[in-house]
């Protein structure tokens, strides 16, 4: 335990090194303040949604555990997926493995000390933004000090069940797979991960509990509302206990944590026992080099981008060529592949013909914040891929710099290549919600030309900024988003579409309106309607000139800095 | 102090280590040569224990690799040629680090640890972040992390990458320094004069296979050559691939 305990050192050292770094405090204090009203937030939403519930008579309690038992399952979900992803990266591909399998310490004692690297990695964003969840309910209930106590008491072996399951999984499957393919398991984990997220959603099917008489019969509502989960996944001892000690049943809850913590603690010794055993093998097979997923045809790339310059299509070929190689970002596409599926699936249940409001209305209003929503999941991708593909560039940017192309060029190339894939997944995003909301044509065109003009101003916000704030050092270029430039990006690039969705919305409802009460527009409202559409416009020329302006000019003093 | 037996490894179906065969004394400066993709790192990741072999065996100092890793690897310090530092850790904290991994006692630690930032100028700047460090710099840490626990082996591969004039000559010299106290150093090299002027034996490998191994002399005469360096009696060894 002693050697673990050493291994674990010099990330501790790391980030306090890194904490306390004087230039950081700005910014860790903007990300604590950004942090906190998330969790306000999830706080402010789980507590009015609970104190819904009790106002339901008679069923407030079971709605209230049905969501619970929901939300522990899907904890339980979250944490095996990116507790996967966190132990592979750590056990197998993280860049300090090298050094520490060179040094005279078992095998086994290396995992244990990258697994409880993982299992923090992986759990403490879900465990920290859950735990407001958890407090509503202690508020609602009116619990007393034994439940806060539960909900530690149960989270800390849910969490390392998921870990330890994981790890051995991956042990398992690096061991199992050709060793040229190693890195082709993010591709096998992202997919499979992808149909477990959506079997879950499905299976929970949450719009149901808000809609009662799709059932039968109020016996078979109150029946889905009690049905207990499955016995054997650890999600339900957990719900079983949180419930035990929501209700005060002390014995019924610890008896629930101690099933727990056993399971825990034999798959902690499992995972030694078969990381002893095979842990080493699956390592030295994955320092083979890889071989292609899919066979390319050669040649096929430089002939479609024939048509540009040599040094531009050079470029153009290279990014393609390094992305679709980088099979780490494989599992993030196939994460936000899960994600959009989730939020499209979401769109088909909604149970619009059940509000009061006329659904006309509604669905065009839905439209319109939807238009909004697509924005956000569009930024959100962005971040992921646009953003940090200055960084990727890694300690390899001296080719750029000694490249005979301005740098300009270099972002322009950047620009378009994140470009067309992201207009083409905006579009479809937001024609497939349309078609399933039922909209007018004119919510359609509108939305479309929306994103259309939003879609180049997110991007070139990403690229430029991305750019101004680069991080070429980096182990993990992903993560530059997580730093103060992303931060800028996301701040910039909701204000824009804020600032655009705003524009439209007046314009939109006087339209709406027009044509629902069957009114002509008059001269005002015509010159206010086009005034506005072209402010807007006018916003997004800028959002894509500016960006990658201000992203060239710090990149070039970057540069020239030597940093 | 390292027997090779049988050695292989295969990476699908490359073969890049082919039953390779090796001893290699305590005390001594084994050069070890080839060119770009000849197998040099891997032969020298499967001794250090970073991979395991398809087939065959490495032994150091009696203790095999496969069976006794970690009491293997205590004799050994690794230098790697692309060294990876935890960049945001200072050069005394690394250090520390290696020393407690080692189980290297305290005053074992101070005393090492003085000498050897002294020796390669980083003592004025050990409690920096390594982050600020240039190549040269860390590269003479990991050469102060590996000579720490004072092991008998050292493992290097291409010594000389990133130091200035001034780094080589006192590498070369604590080479000879240390072999002549007995520690046994097996280094990998492209620079011939280096391996010619500080070897006591040389190891040729080419596509896998060990071709050819002994002093600079015994080279020449299995080259054939009369009067010339191991430059030529190298690319007279390996002519094949050349001429393709």
């Amino acid at each position: 335990m002693k050697q673990a305990v050493i291994l674990l050192n010099p990330r501790l050292l790391s980030f306090r090194n890194k904490g306390f770094a004087k230039d950081r405090s700005i910014r860790l204090i903007i990300f604590a303040a950004i942090g906190i009203s998330f969790w306000a937030g999830i706080f402010a939403i789980c507590y009015r949604v609970l104190m819904y519930f009790q106002s339901v008579e008679g069923l407030g309690n079971m709605l209230a555990y049905k969501l619970l038992s929901m939300i522990l399952l899907i904890f339980f979900s979250l944490l095996i997926f990116s507790s996967i992803l966190t132990s592979l990266s750590n056990l197998y591909m993280s860049k300090d493995l090298t050094l520490i399998h060179s040094l005279p310490v078992p095998s086994e004692k290396i995992f244990l000390a990258k697994w409880i690297e993982s299992t923090i990695d992986s759990s403490w964003m879900v465990v920290v933004y859950t735990i407001p969840v958890f407090i509503s309910y202690g508020i609602v209930f009116e619990t007393g000090p034994f439940f806060y106590m539960a909900i530690v008491l149960t989270l800390f072996p849910l969490c390392i069940i998921a870990s330890a399951l994981s790890s051995i999984m991956v042990l398992v499957i690096v061991i199992i797979l050709p060793a040229s393919r190693i890195r082709s398991v993010f591709v096998f984990l992202g997919l499979a991960l992808l149909v477990i997220i959506y079997i879950t959603f499905r299976l929970l099917r949450p719009e149901r509990l808000v809609n009662p008489e799709n059932f039968a019969s109020l016996l078979g509502y109150l029946n889905n509302l009690s049905t207990p989960s499955y016995p054997l996944l650890p999600s339900t001892w957990a719900f079983d206990s949180l419930k035990a000690a929501l209700t005060g049943d002390v014995s019924c809850s610890l008896f629930n944590v101690a099933l727990s913590m056993s399971c825990a603690a034999f798959l902690i010794f499992s995972g030694i026992l078969i990381a002893k055993a095979i842990y080493f093998k699956g390592f030295s097979k994955s320092q083979a080099s890889m071989t292609w997923l899919f066979q390319h045809k050669k040649e096929r790339l430089d002939k479609l981008f024939s048509f540009l310059s040599g040094p531009t299509k050079s470029f153009v070929v290279k990014e393609i060529k390094t992305f679709l190689r980088d099979q780490a970002q494989w599992s993030q596409i196939f994460l936000i592949g899960a994600l959009i599926v989730i939020y499209i699936y979401n769109f088909s249940v909604l149970p619009i013909e059940h509000s009061p409001i006329k659904t006309v209305y509604l669905q065009n209003l839905l439209s319109f914040l939807n238009v909004a929503l697509a924005a956000f999941v569009l930024i959100s991708v962005t971040a992921r891929f646009a953003f940090p593909s200055i960084s990727i560039e890694g300690s390899a940017f001296w080719i750029v710099r000694s490249a005979p192309i301005p740098i300009r060029t270099f972002l322009r190339i950047k620009f378009f290549i994140y470009l067309f894939p992201l207009l083409i997944l905006s579009e479809i995003l937001i024609i497939v919600t349309n078609l399933l909301l039922n909209v007018t044509p004119f919510m359609m065109y509108l939305s479309i030309i929306t994103l259309f003009f939003l879609t180049p101003g997110v991007v070139s916000l990403g690229i430029g900024l991305g750019a101004a704030y680069p991080d070429f050092n980096s182990e993990n270029p992903a993560h530059t988003v997580t730093g103060f430039g992303g931060l800028v990006f996301m701040i910039i690039s909701a204000a824009y579409i804020g600032a655009v969705i705003v524009l439209e919305a007046g314009p939109v409802y006087t339209i709406f309106m027009s044509g629902i009460r069957n009114e002509n527009l008059s001269y005002f409202q015509l010159l206010w309607i086009i005034g506005s559409f072209f402010t807007a416009f006018l916003i997004s020329m800028l959002a894509i000139i500016l960006p990658i302006r201000f992203g060239e000019k710090r990149l070039v003093a970057h540069s020239f800095a030597g940093l | 102090m390292i027997n090779l037996i049988n050695l292989s490894k295969y990476f699908g179906h490359i073969k890049a280590v082919d039953r390779l065969n090796l001893s290699v004394s305590s005390g001594e400066l084994f050069g070890f040569i080839g060119q770009n993709g000849a197998g040099k790192t891997t032969t020298i990741q499967m001794i250090a224990g970073l991979l395991a072999p398809t087939e065959g065996s490495v032994i150091i100092d009696g203790i095999d690799m496969a069976k006794e890793p970690e009491k293997a690897k205590k004799k050994i310090g690794l230098i790697p040629d692309r060294p990876f530092l935890y960049e945001k850790l200072t050069g005394m904290e690394f250090l520390k680090f290696t020393a407690d991994l080692y189980e290297v006692s305290k005053e074992v630690f101070l005393e090492n640890t003085e000498k050897l930032l002294t020796m390669f100028s980083l003592i004025d700047r050990a409690h920096e972040l390594i982050e600020s460090y240039s190549h040269g710099m860390k590269q003479r840490l990991v050469m102060s992390a590996a000579l720490l626990h004072e092991p008998p082996l050292i493992v290097v591969d291409e010594p000389m990458v990133g130091l200035d004039p001034r780094g080589i000559k006192l590498v070369t010299n604590l080479f000879r320094s240390l072999v002549a106290k007995g520690t046994t150093i097996f280094m990998s090299t492209h620079t011939l004069r280096l391996a010619e002027d500080v070897c006591d034996r040389i190891g040729i490998i080419n596509n896998g296979k060990l071709i050819a191994t002994g002093t600079v002399n015994e080279l020449k005469h299995t080259a054939q050559i009369g009067e010339a360096d191991l430059e030529e009696v190298f690319f007279q060894l390996t002519k094949e691939e050349i001429s393709l």
